[in-house]
């Protein structure tokens, strides 16, 4: 069977990708592992963060100067989130009712400080707030917070559900999305690509002139089979959840100095998370298992419910359910991976940091550079062309 | 570091505890109640003094392996405190505790002896308070020494039911009714190609017919083939409606005990990635070991309940079995026989299997409908859940629906409905149980509060 386009991955970027496609006329094919939404794209703490991250202020590396190109494309995403609702006609538990970036002490203010003026002259609107007026906002924000960073278009939503509404709006629309169907193996052939799939015990080829890996972590290791060098790395990470609540926190809570994402969901629970390791288990060789859930890092957990109650002290008495973990992946120099690898013409990636804040807006992207045959001005500076150099041995096949 | 932590403090966990102690092993016992003996011998407070406490002569071994255990000064005994977590970590396991002793504890080897749960039915009105399970008021009466409400309805497929309403009669209160929805010829049928090799273990039978002719003598109705049809009430449980014979019957209770089986304690084995498979035949997850107790986790054993619910005589067996082999494992000398342990163990199995086909629920599930609350922590219905599984469809696992619709997603981590859910999977897609994978047992397995983790 021959494709136009062929998508591996039926995670938020895969389906998101798919719909755009499949409105287009393409009629895409999105093949599945496991179920929609099993990955990453379900498993994250639904944070959408707009602001400058901690990771790209820490000192030290380029991460910094890179902040600047994360902004421009923060702006658009913001846009992004804001008409997905009505694009696709059904409640996706989107808030965007502001967020707290939150400063305890002289230091992390000067950080704060620093990081406003160079939003601010990047065009995102966020406003350097005092500990009182942070407290305004926040009543129960503990009273040695010092200052904040707001944005009010931050906030956060509901993973458990986004890519499932991809997904049956790309159905309607024309694509075929098969689920526990797994890629072993894509070569080049011609100018298609040739990819083998086991489906129900049945084993398949399809033919496509255009194949995106939306595979989350999983893609650097596909992309080495096939002899590429994509740079993504392992991201283990875990997140907690404690039980409901009355609603008293319509923001999303970071902070500018320690790992922090803290937000209240629909239902009442505290989602905490914000970016601390879990422990990938190892296959017999050593190296990470990329299907297997990692382990919890029980240091890690009190490390971050430390952080969260230290800046929100009533959450001491709440109860802890459930911490999970999962795996996301971060690029080389943490910025998005995006579009075709120069030297495997037709196959494209989207992979590398903030993939559920940035995810809708990237699959709409990639899908464009793909009906249009040219990368998006707006995402020129995330693509996988600044990595070619890294292919410059391999021999195309 | 210490030698052997056993999480559980029932027959299993105590007949264990002897054979480590005895072996010179530095033993930890783990306990959510405060006093050893598990749910078969459910202490009073020490301030109560209660004559003649649990004296029937079913309970006459465990309650001297009871007085053994708590003499024993070189047992470390940590009651009233909860294991949230389990890990192996190199050649070793570390446990996150909460309670009256919080903190870690690092253990050479582990015993998972953690016994089995009431499980939770749904049915309509289940939710109403005054709808208790068996097990619930048999606590209350062997602890409290309180009778839960009257008058008392006993219903659901489990035998126990005679057992409590014996014991609710001992009390000096009154039992409306028994209903059990399988009938006498069925149970018959069912016991029939046990009863011979039962024989060799024939005291628990002689129990069950001696609570049956103590029912008859007090006049209380044990109506087999009345099946339970729901619970009403304003606010609370004010009857109980069955199906008797082609017609339907209301019968006035304060309060229901439910009791359609038990499910196995499995979140610490499935925490700590041991292997476990579909109970059969009333449904949770038991853990699979060896002869010897051992589970497919290296240095974790289980015993007892956790392996299969089969009773606590068999659990007493099976903790002996797992102390010799941690005591054989570790190089040190156990006080009994092991072959001698193991053979007593597989004489209570015709027993075991005769109480299994009796009490088997599967072909007598009450019904419940499409309002039924199948997950009471989130309220989520019966109707949300076919919904979800609908829109899935075709393959869809336990996870994947609870993600979608929250069921199983609040305080109680499934505990009560994960059974449920995986059942109604398995008959949408025509597969066995065991074919559908559960939900991810996730840190921690009991709620903690974020102070107790951050100390």
């Amino acid at each position: 069977m021959t494709h136009e386009v062929l998508i591996i991955g039926g995670g938020l970027l895969g389906c998101a990708a798919a719909w755009h496609l499949a409105r287009a006329g393409l009629a895409p094919r999105l093949i599945e592992a496991r179920g929609i939404n099993a990955g990453a794209s379900g498993q994250n703490a639904g944070s959408l963060h707009f602001q400058i991250e901690r990771r790209f202020l820490e000192p030290g590396g380029t991460a910094h100067a890179q902040g600047g190109d994360i902004v421009r494309l923060n702006r658009l995403a913001i846009e992004e989130w804001a008409g997905l609702e009505d694009q696709l006609g059904r409640p996706l538990d989107i808030h965007m009712h502001g967020g707290l970036m939150l400063a305890e002490n002289e230091a992390d203010l000067a950080l704060l400080s620093l990081k406003v003026a160079r939003e601010n002259e990047l065009g995102l609107p966020t406003q350097l707030l005092s500990g009182a007026e942070a407290r305004d906002l926040v009543p129960r924000l503990a009273p040695h917070i010092c200052g904040a960073a707001w944005l009010a278009q931050e906030g956060h939503a509901n993973p458990r559900i986004l890519a499932d509404a991809f997904a049956d709006a790309a159905k309607s629309s024309g694509a075929s999305i098969e689920t526990q169907s797994r890629l072993l193996d894509l070569r080049r052939d011609g100018d298609h690509w040739q990819a083998t799939i086991e489906q129900s015990g049945q084993i398949a080829t399809a033919r496509a002139r255009h194949v995106i890996l939306a595979t989350g972590h999983w893609t650097a290791r596909i992309a080495a089979r096939m002899g590429l060098n994509i740079p993504l790395y392992l991201a283990p990470l875990m997140m907690s959840v404690t039980d409901r609540t009355a609603p008293f926190l319509p923001y999303l809570i970071q902070h500018v100095g320690k790992r922090l994402s803290m937000k209240q969901t629909d239902d009442g629970n505290m989602v905490i998370g914000g970016g601390w390791a879990s422990a990938p288990q190892k296959m017999a060789d050593g190296l990470p298992d990329l299907d297997a859930p990692p382990h919890l890092v029980p240091d890690n957990l009190r490390a971050n419910l430390a952080v969260a109650a230290g800046v929100m002290p009533c959450l001491r008495g709440r109860s802890l359910i459930r911490s999970w973990t999962g795996m996301t992946c971060i690029s080389a120099d943490q910025l998005p991976i995006v579009g075709e690898v120069p030297a495997a013409p037709g196959l494209h990636v989207a992979a590398g940091g903030s993939m559920f804040t940035l995810g809708p807006l990237l699959a709409r992207m990639l899908a464009r550079s793909i009906i249009e045959r040219a990368m998006p001005e707006e995402i020129a500076l995330f693509s996988a062309a600044r990595f070619a150099h890294l292919n410059a041995f391999v021999v195309p096949s | 570091m210490i030698d052997i932590a056993i999480i559980g403090g029932g027959p299993a966990g105590q007949a264990a505890a002897r054979q480590t102690l005895a072996a010179g092993l530095s033993t930890t016992m783990i306990d959510e109640q405060a006093r050893p003996g598990g749910q078969i011998l459910r202490q009073p407070p020490a301030a109560f003094a209660v004559k003649g406490w649990m004296a029937g002569r079913l309970y006459r071994p465990l309650r001297h392996l009871l007085a053994q255990t708590e003499a024993d000064t070189r047992l470390d005994w940590r009651g009233s405190t909860s294991v949230a977590g389990i890990e192996r970590i190199a050649d070793h396991f570390r446990l996150t505790l909460s309670g009256a002793h919080g903190g870690t504890l690092l253990a050479r080897r582990v015993l998972i002896a953690a016994g089995c749960y009431d499980m939770p039915v749904a049915m309509p009105g289940w939710t109403l308070p005054g709808v208790m399970s068996a097990g619930a008021v048999q606590t209350m009466l062997k602890s409290q020494q309180l009778v839960a409400g009257q008058p008392i309805v006993l219903l659901g497929s489990h035998p126990l039911l005679l057992v409590l309403a014996m014991q609710i009669l001992d009390a000096g209160a009154e039992v409306a009714a028994v209903l059990m929805p399988q009938t006498y010829g069925r149970t018959m049928r069912a016991a029939l190609p046990h009863l011979a090799g039962a024989m060799f273990a024939p005291s628990p039978l002689i129990a069950a017919g001696a609570a049956m002719a103590r029912l008859r003598l007090a006049g209380v109705p044990l109506m087999m083939g009345a099946r339970p049809i729901g619970f009403t009430g304003d606010g609370r449980l004010e009857a109980v409606d069955y199906a008797w014979r082609g017609r339907t019957h209301r019968i006035a209770a304060q309060v229901a005990a439910v009791s359609y089986g038990f499910l196995p304690q499995s979140d610490l084995p499935r925490q700590v990635g041991a292997a476990v498979r579909w109970a059969r035949p009333a449904g949770g997850w038991e853990t699979l070991c060896d002869g010897a107790m051992r589970s497919s986790v290296p240095g974790l054993y289980v015993a007892g309940e956790t392996t299969g619910v089969a009773g606590a005589d068999a659990a007493m067996a099976e903790g002996e079995i797992a102390g010799i082999a941690i005591a054989l494992d570790a190089g040190a000398q156990p006080a009994s026989d092991m072959a001698r342990a193991q053979a007593r163990r597989a004489r209570l199995q015709p027993f075991i299997d005769l109480l299994r086909a009796v009490a088997d629920p599967r072909d007598v599930w009450p019904q419940a409908t499409p309002e039924t609350l199948l997950c009471r922590c989130e309220d989520i219905s019966v109707a949300q859940v076919e919904a979800t599984m609908a829109r899935l469809s075709p393959m869809a696992d336990a996870s994947a629906v609870k993600h979608r619709c929250r069921i199983g997603m609040g305080l109680c981590q499934g505990r009560s409905c994960e059974h449920a859910l995986v059942r109604r999977i398995a008959a949408a897609q025509g597969c066995d149980p065991d074919a559908v994978a559960p939900f991810r047992v996730r840190f921690p397995a009991r709620p903690l509060t974020v102070d107790e983790i951050i100390g």
